[in-house]
């Protein structure tokens, strides 16, 4: 090797930002990639389970799943075009319904005179940051009645005594209604994001030339967002996509099946096969959404990056709908971020489901002892269950796990691909860091399952748990890593370059402090999504290392849904809180991780 | 002492050629701008001699000391080329004071406590701006904000200075008194400063020697009246001087002066394959003599006024512009008659553009 090429070698490696490039690219393609090509060769494997059934060694090479689950006319109707269709109809209806309401509130909150502000920004962004199915679980809290389902009686109809109609109650409908309230903040924060940074002179210059107040909506407003409404369309489609609790919670009563939970089924039962296709079948929907929402914003970037910051923005009058908009708003808003919890705290104290006298109130499942609750399979209420604290302890250390290693992750890719932006590399690093988001979280499971099953040391630890958990949210992390860099100048660092600095006090001393509230939120988000995850480990966890939201499942699925409900209140008033202290201290905030401002 | 040496310094960003050959010695103590129109390629120069982008090829050598050579493998990192920067947007970091902001770069010199408070506020009296130590940035003005971002600078007492259009972000008034403080302090600091500007005028008033570039080429390396008075080619001629030269087709002026001559290399040289560079103030209103012209528009500043002249003949007309001192003014279209200062009036080849250097018009 020529002595200029190993000169142009270590001036590369001289630089701090190519070392972590390469040291990610490496480490992501074995995390992401790795795992993907392994889960290719799954799907073509026979599993122990399905010795019989094909009738060839465990292990030996087979094309039956694809067979069996692609072409056999009614079985695969049943077993993935169904589940297919239900699963993109559940999507596009929550994405519409998560743009519409999240889309709208952003333009009241942004652009008009609306009341209430402050309450409504400050609530709104209650239903993403608790677990998704909290309202699954409300919704059929409240609407359950004796002709459908387990013939439970709900809050509504125990209050008005109207039975609605099983379509209403479970399937299609509420999954899309909830998942789409649920992603809405998300929305929200996208959307109110472009609409604050974007110039209000775009618009008053369209008001100077006597556009009516339509015509400026139709014309200049929503083509300026048209990117970001469709980027933030996508995104919420894929979450949408790999939702599992909903339709657990929702679908399963009424045989409404998507693919998360058939493929759930699938890996817990003898189909190991079939399941892993159909978890790969939704990667590819993921990465085909990746590249639709590149293309997009990559075609489209040209006018969405060019925001000024208006100093004034005039706000809409709303005039007289101005009280009863907002009056509207602050109602939805608290049925669907503040009723749910009152009806969780009520659920849990209840001795008999759908009895709500006073008699039959009982604080057993909180704090009760021995006799009463043995009958169901606890050795106490959870406050006094070991099993509850141990699984709260573990739930916790997993989550800090993952929220420090993929927060660090986040600062040292972040600073990496901004660094280097435009370049091969830091391209590819950028894209790889997001991989994850868009590999639905159950079949990312799955692909650490069959990973795991080999590896006997690996099956049923803590690691495994924390390795996915802190590449799943890497992406948040890395988000919230690139928008605190590209904030900053360059020069910033140039300027301890120059005096000497080396690069670990450059970061530590200097980059790190200025944009410190934005690295943190980089930190906080995958903190509460670990907290409040379930479909990424339900396929992972065993009796012995599990997490508050399984327990939280297992609970449901054996009935006991006092005990659900008040380990579902237990997780949200933990996660609402650690998130308000956070933010009070720090200044991180959800807002900033996800790219809102 | 420190001398700055750019052998053949090539900087490519894909496809894009930045910077070709560069060759150039800087002079220690010498005040270098580089300067020319943006994306000719000179902020790319001066940060590879800074080390703060590595060169494609090429060699540079700081106080003889090879600091960057593609043939040899050599690349000292910035931090030991003993340079000091100062960033167009300042750089201040906005979490420290003033004299954290001050201090930091002596701390990582392992400096003691005593010494880095006394060289502290050295530079805050030099700088004056004693009173502001512990002030944040953003509770500065620009202009303070500029003073501490020097004082950041010199304080480690760098031999060679390097500085990105420091001055661009103040207002006209303040830029002018940062120009002679600048050019203070090259003296009282006794190191080479090599600065980047777009500005001309700002070159010229500083610099003991101007390089010129356009598009990763340079163009003329040499001090400022030279660059003024004998501009290597068209290109220069016009980027520098303000108002603008005025460039007359040799044919052209034929036209309005039929009995002019050109001479070049000994020998009598034909007007098609010439343009004539006749900066402003050579074009002098006189008296009664002269050739007719007409007041086409005024600028009047005060200290001079600025014409736009019309000059008709048989074929067309001629607009030339010209610059006479003092607080003069004309009405509009008023008839006037010009002379040239032919001594001063350059040549140019039309096809290369270069100086005809022993040029000379004779009417």
């Amino acid at each position: 090797m020529s002595k200029k090429m190993m000169n142009n070698i270590r001036t590369f490696f001289s630089k701090p930002a190519n070392v972590i490039l390469v040291i990610f690219l490496v480490l992501l393609a074995m995390l992401t990639l790795y795992p993907l090509v392994s889960l290719v060769m799954e799907t073509c494997t026979v599993h122990p389970m399905e010795v019989q059934m094909i009738g060839r060694r465990k292990g030996s090479f087979t094309q039956r799943h694809w067979f069996k689950l692609l072409c056999s006319g009614e079985y695969s109707m049943n077993n993935f075009y169904i589940p297919l269709l239900n699963t993109f109809l559940m999507s596009i209806a929550a994405s519409i319904i998560a743009i519409t309401f999240g889309g709208i509130v952003a333009w009241l909150v942004t652009r008009s005179n609306l009341k209430y502000k402050k309450f409504i920004s400050f609530v709104f962004v209650f239903p993403y940051i608790m677990p998704s199915w909290t309202l699954a679980m409300f919704w059929v809290n409240f609407f359950r009645n004796p002709k459908v389902g387990m013939g439970i009686t709900g809050i509504f109809t125990a209050l008005t005594g109207i039975c609605m109609p099983e379509w209403f109650v479970y399937g299609l409908f509420p999954c899309s209604i909830v998942l789409g309230l649920h992603y809405s903040p998300f929305a929200y924060i996208l959307i109110g994001g472009i609409l604050r940074n974007m110039d209000a002179n775009l618009e008053e210059a369209a008001t100077i030339l006597k556009a009516s107040r339509a015509k400026i909506m139709g014309r200049i407003t929503l083509p300026i967002v048209m990117p970001a409404l469709l980027s933030t369309f996508l995104l919420v489609f894929a979450s949408a996509m790999s939702a599992y609790a909903v339709p657990v919670f929702l679908g399963s009563p009424v045989r409404f099946w998507v693919l998360t939970t058939k493929m759930y089924t699938m890996i817990n039962g003898n189909f190991q096969g079939q399941g892993y296709i159909i978890a790969f079948a939704m990667i590819l929907f993921g990465v085909g959404i990746l590249g639709l929402n590149q293309w997009f914003t990559g075609r489209r970037k040209s006018f969405t990056t060019i925001t000024g910051k208006s100093s004034q923005i005039s706000l809409v009058d709303l005039r007289h709908s101005r009280t009863v908009i907002s009056v509207i708003l602050v109602i939805i808003l608290c049925f669907i971020a503040i009723v749910p919890l009152i009806t969780f705290a009520l659920e849990s104290v209840l001795l008999m489901p759908g009895d709500y006298s006073i008699k039959n109130l009982t604080l057993d499942f909180w704090i009760g002892k021995g006799e009463s609750v043995r009958g169901i399979g606890m050795d106490a209420g959870i406050l006094r269950s070991a099993d509850v604290w141990h699984t709260l302890v573990n739930s916790l250390r997993l989550s800090i796990v993952c929220s420090v290693a993929a927060g660090i992750s986040g600062i040292l890719v972040g600073y990496a691909v901004v660094k280097r932006r435009g370049s091969l590399l830091s391209t590819l690093v950028n894209n790889l860091a997001f991989f994850p988001y868009l590999m639905p979280s159950m079949a990312f499971g799955a692909i650490y399952l069959s990973i795991a099953t080999k590896l006997p040391l690996l099956y049923g630890s803590f690691f495994i748990l924390a390795l996915i958990g802190s590449v799943k949210y890497l992406p948040f992390a890395s988000r919230s890593g690139i928008n605190a860099m590209l904030q900053l100048s360059n020069e910033i660092e140039e300027a301890a370059v120059i005096v000497g600095v080396p690069w670990r006090k450059r970061m530590t001393k200097v980059i790190i402090p200025i944009q410190k509230a934005t690295f943190l939120s980089g930190f906080l988000l995958p903190f509460i999504s670990c907290m409040r995850e379930l479909s990424l480990f339900v396929l992972l966890v065993t009796p012995q290392n599990k997490v508050l939201t399984t327990m939280l499942m297992q609970f449901n699925e054996k009935g006991y849904t006092q005990y659900g409900n008040a380990i579902n209140l237990m997780i949200i008033v933990m996660v609402l809180l650690i998130n308000f202290i956070v933010n009070k201290v720090t200044g991180a905030s959800i807002d900033k991780g996800v790219g809102g401002q | 002492m420190p001398q700055i040496i750019l052998e053949n310094v090539t900087k490519r960003f894909g496809k894009f050629i930045a910077v070709d050959k560069l060759n150039m010695v800087i002079d220690d103590r010498a005040f270098i701008t580089l300067l020319g129109p943006s994306g000719c390629g000179k902020t790319t120069t001066l940060r590879m001699i800074a080390g703060l982008e590595t060169p494609t090829e090429g060699r540079i050598l700081i106080d003889g000391k090879v600091m960057y050579s593609s043939e040899e493998g050599i690349n000292v990192p910035p931090d030991k080329r003993d340079v000091g920067f100062l960033f167009q947007n300042y750089a201040l970091w906005p979490h420290m004071t003033v004299n954290q902001n001050i201090a930091f770069g002596l701390e990582n010199l392992k400096w003691n406590k005593a010494d880095i408070k006394k060289r502290t506020e050295e530079l805050l009296a030099m700088l004056k701006i004693a009173e502001f130590g512990d002030r944040y940035p953003s509770e500065l003005s620009g202009g303070q904000q500029q003073r501490v971002a020097i004082a950041r600078t010199l304080a480690t007492k760098p031999k060679v200075l390097f500085m990105d259009e420091p001055l661009s972000n103040l207002d006209a008034k303040l830029r002018t008194e940062m120009r002679t403080e600048l050019k203070r302090l090259h003296k009282d600091t006794d190191s080479t400063f090599v600065y980047v500007t777009h500005d001309q005028l700002e070159a010229m008033t500083l610099a003991t020697k101007i390089c010129l570039m356009k598009q990763g080429y340079l163009q003329q390396y040499a001090p400022p009246l030279t660059v003024y008075n004998k501009p290597s080619n068209i290109f220069v001629a016009d980027f520098v001087g303000s108002p603008s030269i005025n460039f007359v087709k040799g044919t052209d002026f034929m036209d309005v002066c039929p009995e002019a001559q050109f001479t070049g290399g000994g020998a009598a040289l034909s007007a098609e394959k010439l343009t004539l560079g006749i900066r402003p103030e050579c074009i002098q209103l006189t008296q009664k003599d002269g050739i007719d012209a007409a007041v086409y528009s005024t600028l009047p500043s005060g200290m001079e006024t600025i014409l736009r002249l019309k000059l008709t003949h048989e074929k067309g007309e001629q607009t030339l512009t010209s610059v006479v001192f003092g607080d003069i003014d004309f009405e509009a279209d008023t008839k006037v008659h010009v002379a040239f200062n032919m001594d001063k009036i350059l040549l140019f080849d039309t096809e290369s553009g270069n100086l005809i250097p022993d040029g000379k018009l004779k009417i």
